[in-house]
């Protein structure tokens, strides 16, 4: 029941509270390159979440069993090779370059799958599939699990569970608002935007509103976990 | 097939360079960053237990705490506490003396709180509060002036972040008391 | 003199500044825009961490312009930057501590940060060491220059204060909303707006010119 609660608090926080585009700033330039219309905007959503999900179950892996200091399977490779030492071996330098090629791997299965079963929706994407990989969403929901499986002991560490809630619901919160956004920009359309301003710096004002009204959402997390002792 | 591997030597041979700059980078730095990650809690405990000299990590109940120390003599305990503040997570140092009868001081390790609001929980004022109180009776916050001993006034507009700090001391000093009593080292 | 294919290493160097300039001219890069510019010390420690990445991976690019396959180039790319951006983000850890906690994952983020993968692809996989160098040199000095008026406007906003030090007085209320999430977004939206509108006087006045 703990652990339950403990995961509505992680996606309540990841969707909502603490909103991918609106509060960490991440995966701001397809927020703004593609929510021209809401069609598109849902199914680049759709495409982020399929990716995030891949890209973090493949980091927590890698990340619990590898890199982290005292990882259980390079731990094992090190004692075969020299049973004498009590070294850790701690691979954690190598973070970041292995989460951009499970990011580019993922990206790359993702492609093949929509490929062979959506060809229509595939055809839709073009070039924005493979830009998906430079999606900062992706990378961040890697760093932040890292952030709570490398070298964390006790029960502060987070386990596959928690990490992929984070990872879904982050690519949730990422829709939601990327929804949101094609939405309000579809009715600015009819709006006379002042030359400077428009693309994407009306887009960018319009973000800066939602990004305020998504702050009353603070405290809520705090307030749900009181509700939920 | 035999095209890409002959293209992939290049990678290969990228990746093995990288790698061997990564390792040196991370033999030079790695002292160094474990360094300032111990010294940030290290060189607050002086502050935070009068009279401590220096502090000893230790493991207790599966967390975080430190003894403080004059030479061989301990004076005091630092524990590492952390818990839910208003916008995200608050991480605090709390000083207690031996006996854990009385708390010494409080550090605000991190927070995200709202800037000029739960932000002024780190103020050496409103943490100056802290210093004294006991441990007999868990602490209240008071929107006024703090009337009774086990009482903390809040910051102004910012009462769930003094709530959180105190929720934090509380639960954090009843879980561990009576391990820390019982492990101290006595003269 | 040899035969320079594409502009040469000072066009570069000018265009990377202010007439291509990474932020208000290619939209690239805006997480870390956003994300740091709440003070003057992060949004500065932010574009020497960018260049420093930039410089050294459009270098490294460039020396081995030759080897480049089609198909593998982006995976090389991005090797090369994500060791670079390891690099940096070690050596702030090790000597900025406090400066690497408070920029805290924006620092990886470098990797994924579109303004390098684009220079390795449009200039340094092109051109030789050199051009390749003052290219990495005038889009970071564009970078900084961009992080640098968004930070300006932020910080003294909202906290009245500049690199730390107290520029407006005390009476001053602090406008806290610029140093949050949405402050970002309107910051650099109106910032931009203006980039845009300077842009479009300079360009009509050249052309009253032409014409006159």
């Amino acid at each position: 029941m703990e652990y339950l609660s403990s995961l509505i608090l992680i996606a309540v926080g990841a969707a909502i509270i603490n909103n991918f585009v609106l509060h960490y700033f991440v995966g701001v330039c397809p927020f703004i390159g593609v929510s021209r219309r809401v069609d598109m905007a849902f199914g680049m959503g759709c495409a982020v979440t399929f990716v995030i999900t891949i890209a973090a179950f493949l980091s927590w892996v890698f990340t619990a069993f590898v890199l982290q200091p005292g990882a259980p399977l390079t731990a094992w490779v090190w004692q075969t090779f020299s049973p004498a030492s009590d070294v850790t071996v701690d691979l954690s330098i190598l973070n970041y370059i292995v989460y951009i090629f499970v990011i580019a791997s993922s990206v790359q299965f993702v492609e093949m799958y929509l490929r062979k079963f959506f060809p229509p929706l595939y055809k839709s994407f073009g070039v924005y599939l493979p830009l998906i990989t430079t999606n900062c969403a992706i990378l961040f929901a890697c760093l932040m699990i890292m952030k709570y499986v490398s070298g964390v002991t006790g029960p502060e560490a987070w386990d596959l569970g928690k990490a992929l809630t984070l990872a879904i619901f982050g690519g949730v919160g990422f829709t939601i608002a990327i929804v949101m956004m094609a939405g309000i920009r579809e009715e600015l359309d009819h709006c006379d935007v002042p030359v400077p301003m428009r693309g994407a710096g009306i887009t960018l004002i319009v973000a800066g509103i939602l990004a305020m009204a998504f702050m009353g959402f603070t405290g809520v997390d705090r307030a749900l976990a009181n509700l939920m002792k | 097939m035999k095209n890409d591997i002959g293209q992939a030597w290049l990678v290969i041979v990228l990746s093995l360079l990288f790698g061997g700059a990564l390792a040196g980078v991370q033999a030079k730095l790695q002292g160094k960053i474990e360094e300032n990650r111990l010294a940030e809690t290290l060189s607050q405990i002086p502050r935070l237990v009068p009279g401590a000299q220096s502090g000893e990590a230790t493991v207790l109940a599966g967390r975080s705490v430190y003894r403080a120390m004059v030479g061989e003599r301990q004076v005091g305990w630092v524990l590492l506490a952390g818990g839910q503040g208003f916008a995200d997570r608050i991480d605090l140092l709390i000083g207690l003396d031996v006996g854990v009868k009385t708390l010494t001081g409080l550090y605000v390790l991190d927070q995200r709180e709202t800037p000029g609001l739960g932000n002024r929980i780190v103020e050496d004022a409103w943490r100056g509060q802290f210093v004294g109180k006991t441990t007999a009776a868990p602490l209240q916050v008071t929107k006024a002036e703090a009337a009774v001993q086990s009482e903390i006034r809040s910051v102004t507009g910012a009462t769930i972040s003094s709530e959180s700090v105190c929720d934090i001391v509380n639960s954090t000093v009843a879980d561990l008391r009576d391990e820390l009593a019982a492990e101290a080292i006595r003269e | 003199m040899a035969q320079q294919d594409g502009p040469t290493p000072l066009e570069r160097f000018i265009n990377g500044i202010l007439p291509e300039n990474p932020v208000y001219r290619q939209l690239l890069g805006m997480c870390p825009t956003l994300a740091v510019t709440n003070g003057m010390k992060a949004a500065m420690t932010m574009s020497a961490a960018v260049a420093f990445v930039l410089i050294c991976a459009n270098i490294v690019t460039s020396l081995i312009r030759g080897l480049l396959k089609p198909h593998l180039r982006i995976l090389v790319f991005t090797l090369t930057i994500a060791t670079f951006v390891t690099i940096a983000d070690r050596f702030l850890a090790a000597y900025m501590y406090q400066m690497s906690k408070q920029l805290g994952p924006y620092v990886p983020l470098i990797i994924v940060n579109c303004i390098i993968i684009c220079r390795c692809e449009v200039c340094a996989s092109k051109q030789p060491v050199f051009t390749a160098a003052s290219d990495a040199v005038g889009q970071s000095l564009g970078f900084a220059l961009a992080l640098a008026s968004i930070a300006t406007v932020r910080e003294i906003l909202g906290s009245g204060t500049w690199f730390g030090l107290r520029v407006l007085p005390e009476m001053w209320p602090d406008w806290v909303i610029m140093v949050l999430p949405p402050g970002a977004f309107l910051t650099l939206g109106l910032l931009l707006g203006t980039a845009n509108w300077i842009g479009s006087l300079r360009a009509k006045g050249s052309q009253t010119s032409q014409e006159g």
